[in-house]
């Protein structure tokens, strides 16, 4: 349908970025070598709490090719505290222990060495005199009175502690015939790109300049390094064309990258970090949620779900950092996909003596979507209702959009029964029923896992105004400038690195699009940040939306001026105009074409209209769709665009054994009008795996003296290609009326969905058994251990 | 991460010859894998420096052995901590000799032991392994000693 409207968007073209990719082109943080540049390897704490009582480091000191040994104390009287998302200053974090460690792999201090290998050996030579101290890993033991704080300073392990109730929450509670409670865990776990994370920062005294590369994905990356050692804004130069090997959310060293900007300055020569995979696992600060939910839900006899109560409780780790943000996200769509009428929610986010929590995928709204499907699967088990008929009754339905959920943000668009109708067609859902059946009569454990759920999109960070309430954002802007040059091609500059998004393919084929001229000829340039205008780097699902909305804008300000132009030229009105492939038509049959207008704008200004600027220049800036306001009542618009996703898998496993084996995976998709369909389908494939993880295998797990188990590959378990099904995906496009060609966000697809689908259709194959599989990750040895436990 | 290891060797030497080197730092550090210096620094106390690659991680470490519970030539409680580049790490063994049927002395041992920091993270199947292992090649060299007497 849509399809046909566009001659570039949403047809099948090779991503750009794929050429150089394929081709083993691509230039990362490990391509990127300064003359005499210096290393740092870190010291890793052997303590999840210790007093810090000396460092000696004489002895490395006096090896060949080491320079320097940084201390925390050091950098601490040098150096700004790191960022905080809430208003808890004294929650201090620095790159570096100071006076004490608060988890296991901490970073105590640093060696800075002619190569990393002399610097690792450095590290031996270091003795540090430590003092181990009592430690918390657990957040509800965090909260208690009798928990020692892991900041003493901070008074407490709260962070954030807020209570919101949107809407007659005890009313509703009154007037259902039904409540019931449970807890669900999401376990810790994170996106662990391949790549890990790396900065190199070069101080030039004479220009009085820090240039930073790094393996980045940050919003206010640079006024972030800047505050931090104290410098001026436009003495920070990050280059964004830096390629990004991985990333989703978690690639914000930004304690790295103090660091080394601190040491680049110290010593006048370049110098780089690059984690190893241990220091990435326990120390690259980019764990996701582990998240305690509480529910209990509301409901009636005929499966109508009237109000959930929702405590969440974050397990944020030794520092706060943003994190405690991915407790605000998941708001925007508290009540997932369904006409729930009110919900109480009680966020908590406490210290523990783990490693610090960073944004992953969804920002926390995959783990919240796990525990709304959970409660829609208990709600049809305790009713003894099919949990399809359940859900498709709560569903919102396509004549109620825009919708308005009680946490106050409208829903812009969707048809999400339209999609679920499409994907049982297409898996066959009677004859995948039927296959269930037989598993189970051959005696295998079979199930089948239903998930609808919300990919938020877009957004302008209203969750930092929600939960912080001296924070005054309401914008989360974005930009693009396009300039056709004097001989007549266009490039256009993007102001973030890319962590494989596409965004330059996004960008020339919006450009494309607008402009009616083939993507391919279309230069996209990722200039640094002092030649960027303002932007926040694509989080939150984004980019499509904002960086596609900027660079449409900015291309529909060239035509304007190219129909201006041609006005003057061809002396007739506008209206007896019309753009045509980079032409200008007249209806009396002249045409003003691309090469003359071209050679008017660069060289002719006397043929241009009186008092128009030469050249063929643009830029936008742009503001979120919808997200003028800051919040009222507790209340607010966060996010424009909202994608739909169902899943449906149907999985099967030995009851000794326990290995869950995924048979068949359909996924209905809507994030309305794709840009680049290879994209979008890449993101939603690897979101799938990407869950699959989350529900069977990754965690970071510790041991009861706080030591982190999970600290590489071989106990870090990710599915691979023997666990990971083929997966159909099921399309379907309803636009949102808030962006320019109707696009939403995808980022995140698939990933917010998978976990809750694949727990469902654990628990559906458990269900004979009265087991419930509570925890994330349900490994397979806690399903064969919990069958055994109710059969022998 | 907690670690245990339990076994028993066959030696080819009297209880009370095998007790001899077992308490004789230089058989130690001769036996010991990786052991760069042993020194006695006082009754049944020993300062142990160790050179050591487990897995991908290597390093060096340096603890502190005592022996308690000495019942020569029977029975005896080995304890060491220390901590190096690898990580923390501490434990303790108790072993028995008893004699054979051949007059040759078998040694029995039930050690558990507690580790942290980096070695943690190797991997605990990777590290019992490596700690069977290194216990294997300890016995060898003992072995070894008596061979060539």
């Amino acid at each position: 349908m849509t399809e046909q409207k566009y001659k570039f968007l949403s047809t099948p073209r090779r991503p750009v970025e794929d050429r150089r990719f394929v081709a083993g082109r691509g230039k990362f943080i490990a391509d990127f070598d300064r003359p005499n540049m210096l290393h740092v390897a870190p010291l890793a704490s052997h303590y999840a709490a210790a007093a810090i009582n000396g460092i000696d480091a004489s002895a490395a000191l006096a090896m060949p090719g080491v320079v320097d040994v940084i201390t925390g104390a050091e950098l601490a009287a040098a150096v700004q505290p790191l960022m905080n998302g809430l208003n808890t200053p004294n929650v201090r974090r620095f790159p570096l222990a100071v006076d004490r460690v608060r988890y296991a792999g901490e970073w105590v201090c640093a060696v800075v060495a002619e190569s990393r290998a002399l610097a690792e050996d450095a590290l031996e030579k270091i003795i540090v005199d430590a003092t181990p101290q009592p430690f918390i890993l657990d957040a509800e033991t965090a909260l208690l009175d009798t928990s020692a704080p892991v900041h003493p300073e901070h008074g407490s392990n709260l962070l954030l502690d807020r209570k919101f109730v949107w809407g007659p929450v005890d009313d509703d509670f009154d007037a259902a015939a039904y409540s019931l409670s449970f807890s669900v865990t999401w376990g810790r776990n994170s996106t662990v790109p391949i790549e890990t994370f790396g900065v190199l920062a070069e101080w030039n005294g004479w220009d009085q300049m820090l240039d930073i590369w790094a393996s980045i994905q940050m919003p206010k990356y640079a006024d972030q390094i800047a505050r931090s050692l104290d410098l001026p804004g436009n003495a920070i130069r990050v280059h964004y064309d830096v390629d990004v090997g991985g990333s989703y959310g978690v690639k914000r060293g930004i304690k790295h990258s103090v660091l080394v900007g601190y040491i680049a300055r110290k010593l006048g020569c370049p110098v780089r970090l690059i984690e190893d995979r241990l220091e990435n696992m326990r120390a690259g600060d980019a764990h996701g949620p582990e998240r305690k939910f509480d529910i209990t839900i509301a409901f009636d006899q005929d499966g109508t779900v009237r109000s959930m109560k929702m405590r969440a409780l974050d397990n944020a780790g030794a520092y706060a950092g943003r994190a405690p943000f991915q407790l605000g996200k998941p708001i925007s769509a508290i009540v997932g996909p369904y006409q729930i009428n009110s919900v109480a929610y009680h966020a908590l986010s406490v210290t523990t003596n783990k490693t610090v929590q960073e944004a992953v995928r969804g920002f926390g709204q995959a783990p919240t979507n796990y525990a709304i499907e959970t409660a829609m699967d208990r709600v049809a088990e305790y009713l003894g209702m099919d949990r399809l008929a359940l859900r498709q009754k709560n569903l919102i339905r396509k004549d109620q959009f825009p919708y308005l959920i009680p946490s106050g943000s409208y829903y812009d668009s969707g048809d999400y029964h339209a999609v679920i109708d499409k994907v049982l067609t297409a898996a066959d859902y009677p004859a995948m029923l039927a296959e269930r059946d037989r598993l189970r009569d051959a005696g295998m454990m079979a199930g089948i896992g239903i998930a609808a759920c919300l990919e938020p999109s877009g957004g302008n960070s209203s969750f930092e105004p929600l939960l912080n309430q001296s924070n005054q954002t309401s914008t989360w802007m974005e930009s693009c400038q396009v300039n056709i040059d004097a001989l007549g091609m266009v490039t256009a500059r993007i102001h973030t690195t890319s962590s494989g998004q596409g965004h330059e393919t996004l960008v020339s084929t919006i450009l494309g699009e607008v402009m009616q001229i083939d993507p391919e000829l279309i230069r996209i340039t990722r200039p640094n940040s002092l030649e960027s205008l303002p932007g926040n780097s694509p989080v939150g699902s984004r980019m499509a939306i904002m960086l596609g909305g900027a660079a449409a804008r900015a291309g529909e300000k060239l035509k304007a001026k190219i129909m201006a132009i041609a006005v003057h030229r061809l002396g007739v009105a506008i209206d007896q105009l019309r753009y045509e492939g980079g032409d200008v038509l007249a209806n009396d049959g002249r045409r003003f074409t691309w090469d003359e207008m071209v050679e008017l704008a660069h060289r002719q200004y006397h043929n241009l209209p009186d008092g128009m600027d030469p050249g063929l220049a643009s830029f936008d800036i742009m503001q979120v769709p919808t997200g003028d306001a800051l919040p009222v009542d507790h209340k607010v618009q966060m996010y424009p665009c909202y994608s739909f996703e169902f899943h449906l898998l149907l999985v099967s496993f030995d009851p000794i054994i326990g290995r869950p084996d995924i048979h068949s995976y359909v996924i209905g998709h809507d994030c309305g009008t794709v840009i680049n369909p290879a994209i979008v389908s890449g993101m939603t494939y690897g979101g799938i795996a990407h869950g699959i993880g989350a529900a069977l295998f990754e965690e970071f797990a510790y041991d009861t003296n706080g030591q982190l188990l999970t600290q590489s590959f071989l106990d870090y378990l990710m599915p691979s290609s023997h666990e990971v099904p083929a997966i159909q995906i099921v399309k379907h496009c309803t636009p949102s009326p808030h962006t320019v060609f109707g696009q939403k966000g995808s980022g995140e697809s698939g990933y917010l969905g998978a976990p809750a689908a694949v727990s469902g259709a654990i628990n559906d194959a458990v269900s004979g058994l009265g087991i419930h599989f509570e925890k994330l990750p349900i490994r397979m040895s806690t399903i064969s251990d919990a069958i055994a436990a109710k059969t022998s | 991460m907690n670690i245990e290891l339990n076994g028993s060797e066959q030696i080819n030497a009297s209880p009370a010859n095998l007790w001899e080197s077992v308490i004789d730092p230089a058989v130690l550090q001769r036996a010991i894998p990786g052991c760069i210096s042993m020194t006695e620094t006082g009754e049944g106390q020993y300062q142990m420096a160790l050179e050591l690659k487990v897995a991908a991680v290597g390093g060096s470490f340096e603890g502190a052995v005592s022996l308690s519970e000495m019942n020569p030539p029977h029975s005896c409680v080995i304890t060491v901590s220390g901590s190096g580049t690898l990580g923390t790490g501490g434990g303790n063994a108790t072993v028995a000799i008893t004699e054979g049927d051949d007059g040759n002395a078998l040694i029995s041992y039930q050690a558990q032991g507690e580790v942290s920091g980096l070695v943690a993270g190797v991997g605990q199947r990777i590290l019992m392994g490596v700690a069977k292992h290194l216990a294997r090649q300890f016995f060898a060299a003992l072995k070894k000693e008596f061979a060539a007497a």
